[in-house]
């Protein structure tokens, strides 16, 4: 900790004089010595200002300080109520306060279980203080975000954190109004109040937990599109929660679709492969007085370690048998090199928490987005409450979507690849979207192995050439040389692991490591090859459907070439024609369509049988139709090209799942 | 001149009555037009024995715009007779290639675009159309093709008001058959006999060992497949003129499909075989037998392909080839799976085939 600071007290004198004098012995020049003498001192920071000073370590940066407020806040929300297994019932606002200074109003309320009142003030002001130092699956790992949030406020405003806690244990809600000491990391408390039952309590429920804070922030677009997909991708990938977002553009719910929650992650020993000598130290203290051996120590510790390896471990590390609290660091770095070089079992994977094929599925069926109404925003001031609103909610309902799942080692540490993809129907365009431990990653995602993932599976294996493709969903909007972009095509990567590699600790993009990226490309090539045979059966739609289009620009060819020879009232002539070919060539086109479906479903089944293992699913209100009854209704007019689809696509899938 | 405009006449007529039927069918009867047409093709050829020739069967097909299939169709060949129509009424002619052209545009909005004709066969399949709705072949409406066929012999043919005369220089060139074959006269012919060659490189060879003089022959070639104005030509000559003609082709079921082009006609052109084939042509050469006979080196052989075999299998099948010389020649083939061009015998010396080969076969059937 080389720094210049001279504010912070407990200077370490012995540290520096002892530099001082190695120099003065090596009689180097005397410039460099006086300089050195005269300037280098070594203090203690503390962990608040550290991480005040260097806060691009957490992600707070210039315009992305909003932005991560209302992540962190979520997170921690939904932390919270999950953990407990609690259907988490979440609101968030963010409003400007002072718009002369770029101060901005949060606040972030949760149905979780609260914080005890005594530990309130430092589990929001101090650093690197949480329950969440554990090796478990969770979204925030370091105890810094709910801090920094409350340190920029301490540093940029005068207003106090307000926080309205109920803990679970407790029967009160407690008010506190907060500010953090950067200089020594403690909160502190301007005041404290028990609201239970008072006018200014704010939970209605058993428990929760509610912060307010202001912070010095500018909101330019694309922060602000950036807190939007946050909020709907984290509805995505958490459809059992009920979300709300208030903003100055309006108010926008997202509605919990599932009442299924993942079990929740739990805590698990670390594997003795990544075993470290400062590991094996804090396991061994762990026992402490307990007069515990440390063939104790290691197999009560560390996963995939038995009594009799433990014995093993110890007898190849050629140490003599005490007490375990005796040993010194030479000997137990013996011990650390046997595990590093040892074969054990592959980790547990029963701890982490995916979110699994129910609630995937439910979360990309009905998909939200946030929509920007831009037209109300001047002129129509005096609509009702509903149309003010700037911003909406839409939900895209994809023609279908599959899932899939593998696990894997990563660093001996066991990890949970989830894919889905949905395809079709409301969607229009190709988005890849990454999770990691429930939560959205939306910077950064040129570096992300998922990024790789998507361009190096071909996209043959969904049975279409890359110019069918082309030629099927030629947009002059996207350009691209990805084929697969040119697709109605939303593809969700879900990474589970106790230790994600992020690429930062922005925790925005996630690092190729181990065999992640080959279980990934895998994931993608089982849904790709699953949904082979619709998206096959939707490009020979999509084809028809061209064609239908342009069949009409023949009509006026047709008609120049009759006027052009004889006399005829042109107008009558093109008026009759497109009136005669709208009601006959539906209906031929459709006997057409119908023998594609049936074909590619019968090759579909073939595919699925030998992707047994993959599951596959599509969500349709459509009941089953017999390719009787499809027949009886060549009739229906175009509108129900796509219904009849999903129909047959629907009997498909009945026959698809007898044989998964 | 006033035949032909009469003639012309009759296509316009017949053109504005199918835009009038077209029309009164869309606005009058509210029902969906049909253009019926004789059916082209492999299915709807019959060999007429009496005839000799290949000819058309009774099978149609209806065209009409009900089928996002079928709607580019029916509007090519609406767009094609309005084409055929302004030609004529502008009196200008055109080759086929220049329809293709003067057609050409693409259908459809940015998004979704594509080409009215993907390439030149569709609109020569929509003038062949225009041919059989018409019943009235192309020529006569000044749609020709690209003239390929060639011929050089003591022939004058007078085109428009200008004489040819296809002795001229007869030893170092050929002339180029016009393909508006309606307006070619034949004025005087003096040779004995017309010899076809598959290739106009073999015909070159040929004209310049000197036969043309040595037999007093007219010497053809149709560069490959035969174009219709070629085939009219051997047509006349053979039945006009009185004039024997022999066809010579390489030895492979390719070489003997063109043959055959002029003495039975084509598939494709079943509907206009009255026109254009020639049933008294004798195919004289080059026999499978021919290259063990004139000791062909094995190293101036082809062997057959797939396609070669197959071809030479349905071959077998056909009327037209059953009489024991064919069968026995196919058989050889089959059995040998070798093949040879004309230019083989160019490994026997370069006058071998004008001096040697082909008076030998012509001499066995006394043309010669």
């Amino acid at each position: 900790m080389r720094t210049q600071l001279t504010s912070i007290p407990k200077t370490n004198e012995a540290v520096v004089v002892e530099k001082n004098s190695s120099h003065t012995n090596k009689n180097i020049n005397d410039k460099v010595n006086k300089i050195m003498k005269a300037k280098i001192k070594y203090n203690k920071k503390a962990e608040s200002e550290f991480f005040v000073d260097n806060s691009a370590l957490a992600g707070f940066t210039g315009e992305r300080i909003l932005y991560m407020a209302v992540r962190e806040l979520i997170e921690n929300a939904l932390d919270s109520c999950e953990t407990h297994h609690i259907l988490p019932d979440i609101s968030i606002s963010l409003k400007i306060y002072d718009q002369e200074n770029d101060l901005w109003i949060i606040s972030c309320q949760d149905n979780g279980i609260g914080i005890p009142q005594e530990k309130v003030p430092e589990a929001v002001c101090s650093f690197l203080t949480s329950g969440k130092y554990i090796e478990k699956q969770q979204r925030g790992l370091f105890g810094v975000g709910l801090k920094m949030i409350a340190a920029f406020s301490t540093k940029d405003t005068d207003n106090p954190i307000r926080v309205w806690s109920k803990s679970a244990d407790e029967a009160n809600e407690y008010f506190f109004e907060l500010r953090t000491d950067i200089g020594t990391n403690k909160p502190i408390v301007l005041s404290k109040k028990n609201t239970a039952n008072s006018r200014d309590s704010k939970i209605k429920e058993r428990h929760g937990f509610r912060i307010e804070t202001v912070l010095r922030a500018r909101l330019p677009p694309v922060t602000k599109n950036k807190i939007y997909d946050y909020i709907s991708q984290t509805s995505i990938i958490n459809p059992y929660a009920n979300l709300t977002f208030e903003s100055d553009d309006g108010k926008i719910n997202f509605e919990r679709r599932t009442t299924v929650m993942p079990n929740p992650a739990r805590e698990v020993l670390p594997h003795p492969a990544e075993m470290d000598l400062q590991t094996l130290k804090k396991a061994i203290s762990n026992f402490v007085n307990q007069r515990i051996t440390l063939q104790g120590v290691l197999s009560n510790s560390f996963q995939k370690l038995s009594s009799d390896k433990a014995k093993e471990i110890i007898s190849l590390s050629k140490i003599e048998t005490k007490s375990a609290d005796k040993y010194n660091e030479h000997e137990l770095i013996n011990v650390v090199n046997v595990c590093k070089n040892m074969r054990f079992q592959s980790p547990n994977t029963d701890h982490l928490s995916p979110i699994n094929q129910e609630i995937m599925t439910t979360g990309i069926t009905s998909e939200y987005v946030i929509v920007v109404n831009k037209e109300i925003s001047s002129n129509n001031a005096d609509k009702t409450q509903e149309n003010r609103n700037l911003i909406q909610t839409k939900i895209l309902k994809p023609a279908l979507t599959s899932y899939s799942q593998r696990t894997c080692v990563v660093n001996n540490r066991p990890m949970i690849i989830e894919c889905g993809i949905a395809y079709g129907g409301d969607i229009s365009s190709f988005k890849l979207f990454r999770f990691a431990n429930k939560i959205p990653l939306l910077y950064d995602e040129g570096s992300d192995v998922a990024r790789e993932v998507v361009s190096e599976v071909e996209i043959n294996k969904m049975g279409i050439t890359k110019k069918e493709v082309k030629e099927q969903f030629f947009n002059p909007q996207v350009k691209t040389d990805r084929t697969v972009e040119l697709l109605p095509l939303h593809i969700f990567f879900h990474i589970c692991s106790t230790k994600i590699p992020y690429k930062t600790a922005g925790k925005e993009s996630i690092a190729s490591e181990g065999e992640m990226k080959k279980y990934m490309k895998a994931c993608l090539s089982d849904l790709y090859r699953k949904v082979s045979a619709q998206i096959r059966k939707e490009l020979k739609m999509k084809d028809t459907e061209n064609r239908l289009r342009l069949y009409k620009h023949y009509i006026p060819l047709i008609v120049d070439a009759i006027s052009d020879s004889i006399n005829v009232d042109k107008k009558k002539l093109s008026d009759s024609f497109t009136s005669l070919v709208e009601k006959h060539v539906k209906k031929e086109d459709f006997s057409d369509d119908n023998n594609h479906i049936y074909e590619v479903s019968e090759i579909d089944n073939k595919n699925t049988y030998k992707n047994s293992a993959a599951k596959f699913e599509i969500k349709n209100d459509k009941i089953s139709t017999s390719k009787k009854k499809v027949r009886q209704n060549k009739n229906i007019n175009k509108t129900d090209v796509k219904q009849q689809g999903q129909t047959t696509m629907d009997g498909f899938n009945k026959k698809g799942k007898r044989q998964v | 001149m006033t035949m032909q405009n009469k003639r012309h006449q009759e296509i316009v007529t017949k053109i504005k009555k199918i835009m009038k039927n077209v029309s009164t069918d869309l606005i009058e009867l509210h029902k969906i037009p049909v253009l019926d047409l004789p059916k082209v093709g492999y299915d709807n050829t019959l060999w007429s024995k009496e005839k000799k020739m290949l000819t058309i069967g009774d099978k149609t097909v209806k065209i009409s715009p009900d089928t996002i299939k079928k709607i580019p169709t029916f509007s090519q060949y609406l767009v094609m007779a309005n084409a055929i129509r302004r030609l004529i009424e502008e009196d200008m002619e055109s080759t086929i290639r220049g329809m293709y052209y003067a057609t050409l545009s693409t259908v459809g909005d940015e998004k979704n675009k594509e080409k009215f004709w993907k390439n030149q066969d569709n609109s020569d399949d929509a003038i062949k159309a225009i041919e059989l709705l018409t019943k009235i072949p192309r020529e006569e409406f000044s749609v020709t093709s690209k003239p390929k066929g060639m011929i050089s012999g003591p022939i004058k043919l007078r085109v428009g008001g200008d004489l040819i005369d296809c002795s001229l220089g007869s030893r170092a060139t050929s002339q180029l058959i016009p393909t508006n074959i309606l307006d070619v006269e034949i004025e005087d012919v003096k040779a004995d006999f017309v010899m076809v060659v598959e290739k106009d490189t073999v015909l070159n060879n040929i004209r310049k060992s000197g036969f043309i003089q040595k037999y007093n022959a007219i010497l053809m070639t149709g560069s490959g497949e035969p174009d219709r104005a070629t085939r009219i030509m051997v047509k006349m000559l053979s039945e006009k003129w009185k004039k024997p003609v022999a066809v010579f082709a390489d030895a492979d079921p390719w070489g003997l499909g063109i043959a055959l082009r002029y003495k039975i006609g084509s598939e494709s052109l079943s509907y206009d075989s009255e026109r254009l084939v020639t049933p008294d042509v004798k195919i004289l050469g080059m026999m499978f037998s021919d290259i063990y006979d004139y000791n062909i080196p094995e190293v101036a052989r082809l062997s057959a392909s797939d396609e070669d075999i197959n071809r030479a299998n349905d071959m077998k099948k056909k009327p037209w080839l059953q009489d024991k010389q064919w069968q026995k020649e196919l058989n050889l083939f089959l059995k040998t799976k070798e093949k040879c061009e004309l230019d083989a015998f160019f490994k026997h010396g370069f006058k071998y085939l004008a001096e040697v080969y082909i008076p030998t076969k012509l001499r066995q059937v006394g043309i010669i």
